[in-house]
């Protein structure tokens, strides 16, 4: 066996190959062996999600007041300032930490900064109390009323409004306010979020190093300077928002002493002096302890989501900047290595108390009630490629297989040396099917950030932030996540003439249809013709968008954690980072490239067909082309996803094409365009609005999710298993989408069981990150899953369920053989 | 000369039961034996067979591709109210597979197509990396492999020259001559022994089991890699009796000498495939209860160990 043969010391407080169990338990609440982490995830998982009208009311006053009578920058500081010194403070029962978004736990604050229209609108005409999901609920009708008051204030003043003002004809049609081929939505309605801070820079400064810095840079400006104002006014902002954050630390210090003056129970008593002290510790000075530089780090985070609501706000390499305050204490017997854990534990769950209302449009395309994409980075290489592994990579994996929950969203970087017991670990996090970890390959993602122009050191220290964008912590403002362009829609432009297939309407260029390409070659060109003016529309509107958020959102607070925007005295939004990049992504390659399978073979080979007919086709939702409808489906066509390089091949001239049309653009920061290819779960809501398509697909149905293969209602395109799968979807250069791409794949739990299944399982994934595949996460199926595949087949498709010397898809099994597969997978466990 | 082909009707990869690691599996066709509780009939026979799965049917009045190009006239039955195929005259059928070719939707089935070395081992090889790492390779399954001996020959041994291991999957029924062609190139024996006595054998097998256990001697003999299998059949081979005579010849027939012997719970197994051919399913009158079913396996796999033979459940070393 080949398995890694590289070993580490490195150790949490459980052994490296500890069983937790295989795939989803249901109704299981103690997970974690600290009985308060258990109770504080209790607690968080039985709330409800409110909203706080707190912050709006404090910054709609600061606006009020000084508007147009302040720069902007300093007025975005003092509305901070003013949140900060005046919003209600939460110490909740059994907590170690302190610091919230400037509301409760599950409470979201309003950002009317960034937009209101849409929140009038839905309070009036489809309340967020009464959604299908993602519920919403707010305190009472007098709040409510005031919610609209204020928000009516802003109308004409929020980031949004100034998009509005500006999208060209042109660029309406194609977006979400017209075909939906790409959208927009996130940063147009919201902050860009996806970025970590350098937090080893920000615990060895602290709040009052970064003011030095602040103001040490303020002084040394050259009056000459053309920017001169401007860059006071940036290094005033700062400043202030840093003196805030202290005070706001303070606060907290101080209301932990007034708790413990009046607790009876003298071990809470005791732990409420322990925050108190951590946050004097922090409230200005650098930490020196663990506690502390947890402290620091709770704080200076949410309070990001204080200043703005972008969403993927995420965690830095968390072993790695951490370790330093962890060996201090754990060496000098200040703590022991299992506090450690129940400190971290405590703070994964707080991890969770951020929460975002978001527009009925967003959801759709991001559906849940946290901001999103908060990522955790473990393991990878050190700037020189070696292995980095150390003590706070194994707690960090133990933390997440104790809470199991949304946050943090626990990533693995993973590369040739990964030693055994941090393999081994994770895999045994993944058998557990809980979703975490998810894991990314160094090689790939390193190549991916040379791509962005990093040196190899900086490419070494990439992060993921959000769900599989990678970046560099402090150094980049990447406007990850920036758009969604869905594929399939784009490919009616090139089945039809660049006309909409619902209005007939000339909506992109004509670059032939069906009915007129003479030959397979015409049709991948109109293909390319499609992408580059869709594109076009999208990055354009793209760089407008980011000019507003200039213009009307600077964001001090954030800028001042990145070194290069101290040194530059810019903003981030006016490119102060030193990487700059914006970042849409592709959704449904490969429903498009089965299309393109479609034409290839039935039109131009097999002659079957006309293109005429397929146009007809999917024209009338294949009614009355059942056998055509059924052939398309079958196993008798080329399909992406089963190692057949026909297919394959056209899958990789859609990722490529589509990659080349967006890289190389350049960004008004300074930057340049990263393509991604990844749908996360918006490839649900893009098919409910994409007519029927050549690969199958009825009108509504979603379309491909990330890089997987295409599963119409008639049948799973991919056939052929998981070796399959990976082979086709390697063929690729995941480098070229230095946006990342999205992996998910799904193992039912009798394939990973046993010590067999753990190694065949690590195995895979070892073999899986040699071919060059950039990110995987794993779904393990559970008993209840499989019930529920009963009542919900259609959702289930794929999931193979595997016995000696037999397989099958189970939903394709009959009832009784699925409840025996149920019985004996309930007795096995 | 003809080029030498297998006929083959399944090649799975990613497989993790039938030997170690990660591997690639090809079923092939035709087997001497009749287990009524098998799970793979399309296996039985070794010429190529349709089969039809209903569900993918999209109709007979409208696509009724099987009918019109099945040059033995009206042999495909419908079913009345959904107007699915749901039958073939296998007395008629010639076998030609133009209904298969036809047939737009998936729902009919070609088991068993002809494969040359080389093409199997384009599909062996795609997945090599998976197998160096986990210690896995290509198993040969069926049906019962030793039915196209000649092929399987040529086909590890071209595994071999590449450094694929091998796992030969066979109920050991045929002349030990047929085995010997294969063997110089098998890394890994799994076999079954499905009952001691030779008539109860016959009566759910369709054959004796002296040639059988002969066979399986000599492999021990020759001390060869040898996982050992016993599919559990409720009322069948679970009693005492016929444990203990199977514990028996392990221990003084094959002098202990297999990697492991593996139970193989009894499971509704394969009744689509079945239906697929028109043929009945052959175990119903089974009627378990799962709960108790695993204890008593559980216990025989108890036996087994108390006797000194290393035994599990499944196909899987516990955890």
């Amino acid at each position: 066996m080949s398995m890694t043969n590289t070993h580490t010391t490195a150790c949490g407080t459980e052994p490296f190959d500890k069983n937790y169990c295989i795939g989803y338990q249901v109704h299981h609440e103690d997970w974690s062996p600290f009985p308060r982490v258990n109770h504080l995830r209790q607690t968080f998982l039985d709330g409800k999600y409110w909203i706080d009208i707190e912050r709006l009311r404090l910054v709609t006053e600061t606006y009020q007041k000084y508007e147009n009578k302040l720069p902007r920058k300093v007025l975005c500081a003092k509305a901070f300032e003013n949140i900060l010194l005046n919003c209600t403070l939460y110490i909740y029962d059994e907590d170690l930490i302190v610091g919230e978004i400037a509301a409760p736990a599950k409470a979201s604050p309003i950002y009317p900064e960034f937009s209101v229209n849409w929140i009038i609108e839905e309070i009036l005409n489809s309340p967020f109390e009464e959604r299908a999901h993602d519920q919403f609920y707010i305190r009472n009708d007098e709040e409510r009323a005031e919610i609209v008051e204020l928000c009516k204030w802003w109308q004409g003043r929020s980031v949004a409004d100034m998009i509005e003002a500006r999208l060209t004809d042109d660029q309406i049609k194609g977006s979400e306010a017209g075909e939906k081929i790409f959208q927009t939505n996130l940063y147009h309605y919201a902050g860009a979020g996806h970025l970590s801070l350098d937090y080893s820079r920000l615990m060895s400064l602290g709040f009052d190093g970064l003011i030095d810095e602040a103001k040490k840079y303020k002084a040394a400006l050259d009056m000459r300077d053309v920017e001169y104002n401007n860059k006071v006014e940036f290094y005033d902002s700062v400043i202030i928002t840093y003196e805030a954050a202290k005070k706001y630390i303070e606060r907290y210090a101080k209301l932990a002493e007034e708790k413990a003056a009046v607790e009876k129970d003298p071990k809470r008593k005791e732990e409420l002096l322990g925050i108190a002290k951590s946050c004097y510790e922090v409230a200005g000075p650098a930490p020196k302890t663990y506690w502390g530089a947890m402290q620091l780090f709770n704080v200076a985070t949410e309070l990001l989501k204080v200043e703005g609501n972008g969403h993927s706000i995420s965690y830095g390499r968390f072993d790695q900047w951490l370790y330093p305050f962890y060996k201090h204490d754990v060496d000098n017997g200040i703590i022991t290595k299992e506090f450690a854990l129940e400190l971290l534990e405590v703070e994964y769950v707080k991890m969770n108390n951020a929460t975002k209302l978001k527009d009925k449009g967003s959801m759709a395309l991001r559906n849940g009630r946290g901001f999103g994409g908060e990522s955790l980075t473990v393991g990878g290489v050190d700037k020189y490629g070696h292995d980095a592994t150390n003590d706070m990579t194994m707690l960090c994996l133990e933390a997440s297989v104790h809470t199991r929950m949304m946050n943090p969203w626990l990533c693995v970087r993973m590369h040739k040396d990964t030693p055994y017991e941090l393999l081994i670990k994770t895999t045994e996090c993944i058998r557990a099917g809980y979703g975490h970890p998810k894991l990314f390959n160094d090689e790939t993602a390193i190549k991916g950030m040379l791509r962005k122009g990093m040196s190899l050191e900086e490419a070494r220290d990439y992060i993921c932030v959000g769900c599989v964008e990678i970046d560099l912590p402090g150094k980049e403002y990447g406007w990850h996540d920036a758009a969604y362009v869905n594929t399939p829609k784009m490919m009616e432009m090139v089945m039809n003439g660049g006309r909409s297939m619902n209005t007939g309407k000339q909506l992109g260029p004509d670059t032939g249809s069906l009915e007129t390409y003479k030959s397979f070659d015409e049709v991948l060109e109109s293909v390319n013709a499609q992408f580059k003016y869709w594109t076009d529309q999208m990055c354009s509107s793209l760089c407008m968008i980011d000019n507003c958020h200039r213009a009307r959102k600077p964001l001090p607070y954030l800028s001042g954690f990145y070194e290069d925007a101290m040194k530059s005295g810019h903003d981030l939004t006016e490119g102060g980072a030193k990487y700059n990049g914006i970042g849409p992504q592709a959704s449904g390659l490969a429903t498009s490239t089965d299309i393109l399978c479609t034409i290839k073979q039935l039109v131009f080979e097999e002659k079957k067909c006309t293109g005429a007919e397929l146009l007809q086709a999917v024209k009338d939702n294949w009614v009355g082309h059942e056998k055509l409808y059924a052939y398309v489906n079958s196993s008798k066509v080329h399909h992406y996803g089963n190692d057949d390089d026909y297919a394959d091949e056209l899958f990789k001239f859609m990722f490529e094409c589509y990659c080349k049309n967006v890289a190389g653009r350049t960004t008004p920061r300074g930057g340049q365009f990263n393509p991604g290819v990844y749908s996360v779960n918006a490839n649900v809501a893009m098919g409910l609005n994409t007519n029927a398509s050549l690969d199958g697909r009825k009108k509504g149905e979603p379309i491909s999710e990330n890089m997987g293969p295409v599963h119409t209602a008639f049948s799973s395109h991919d056939i052929s298993g998981p070796t399959a799968l990976v082979n086709s979807l390697t063929k690729v250069d995941h480098s070229l989408a230095s946006n990342g791409t999205l992996m998910n794949l799904r193992f039912p739990q009798d394939a990973v069981s046993g010590i067999e299944g753990r190694d065949n399982l690590a195995n895979f994934i070892e073999e899986y990150i040699n071919k060059g595949a950039m990110h995987v996460q794993f779904n393990v199926m559970s008993v209840a899953t499989m019930k529920a595949a009963q009542k919900k087949p259609e959702d289930y498709k794929d999931m193979l369920v595997r016995v000696a010397g037999y397989s099958a898809y189970f939903v394709e099994l009959g009832k009784p053989l699925q409840d025996d597969l149920i019985g004996r997978t309930e007795l096995h466990f | 000369m003809e080029q030498l082909t297998g006929n083959v009707f399944n090649i799975q990869r990613y497989t993790i039961h039938d030997g170690p690691g990660l591997r690639t599996e090809l079923f092939l066709k035709g087997c001497p034996l009749r287990c009524k509780w098998c799970s793979n009939p399309e296996s039985w026979r070794l010429h190529s067979e349709p089969g039809i799965y209903q569900s993918k049917c999209i109709s007979g009045k409208l696509c009724g591709a099987c009918q019109d190009v099945c040059p033995e006239g009206d042999i495909f039955t419908f079913s009345e109210d959904e107007d699915k195929l749901i039958g073939i005259d296998r007395t008629k059928c010639s076998k030609c597979m133009k209904c298969y070719d036809e047939c737009p939707s998936d729902a009919i089935k070609l088991w068993g197509k002809h494969m040359t070395v080389e093409e199997c081992m384009d599909v062996i090889r795609r997945d090599k990396g998976y197998y160096d790492r986990s210690g896995g390779g290509v198993t040969v399954s069926g049906g019962d492999p030793l039915v196209q001996s000649d092929f399987v020959a040529a086909l590890f041994k071209q595994c071999k020259e590449e450094g694929f291991q091998t796992c030969l999957e066979s109920t050991f029924y045929s002349k030990w001559e047929e085995a010997e062609k294969i063997l110089p190139y098998t890394d890994i024996i799994i076999s079954d022994l499905k009952h001691m006595d030779t008539k109860v054998h016959r009566k759910w097998t369709g054959v004796h089991n002296e040639r059988i256990l002969e066979n399986l001697k000599r492999i021990t003999d020759d001390n060869r890699e040898f996982i050992l299998r016993i599919p559990v059949i409720p009322g069948i081979n679970d009693d005492k009796k016929n444990i203990e005579a199977s514990a028996d010849f392990i221990l003084n027939e094959l002098q202990g000498r297999i990697r492991v012997l593996q139970l193989l719970s009894f499971m509704r197994l394969g009744e689509e495939k079945y239906a697929s051919l028109n043929m009945p399913y052959q175990m119903d009158f089974i009627d378990l209860d799962r709960e108790s079913f695993t204890e008593h396996v559980n216990e025989i796999a108890d036996y087994f160990n108390s006797r000194g033979i290393h035994c599990v459940v499944g196909t899987k070393e516990k955890e």
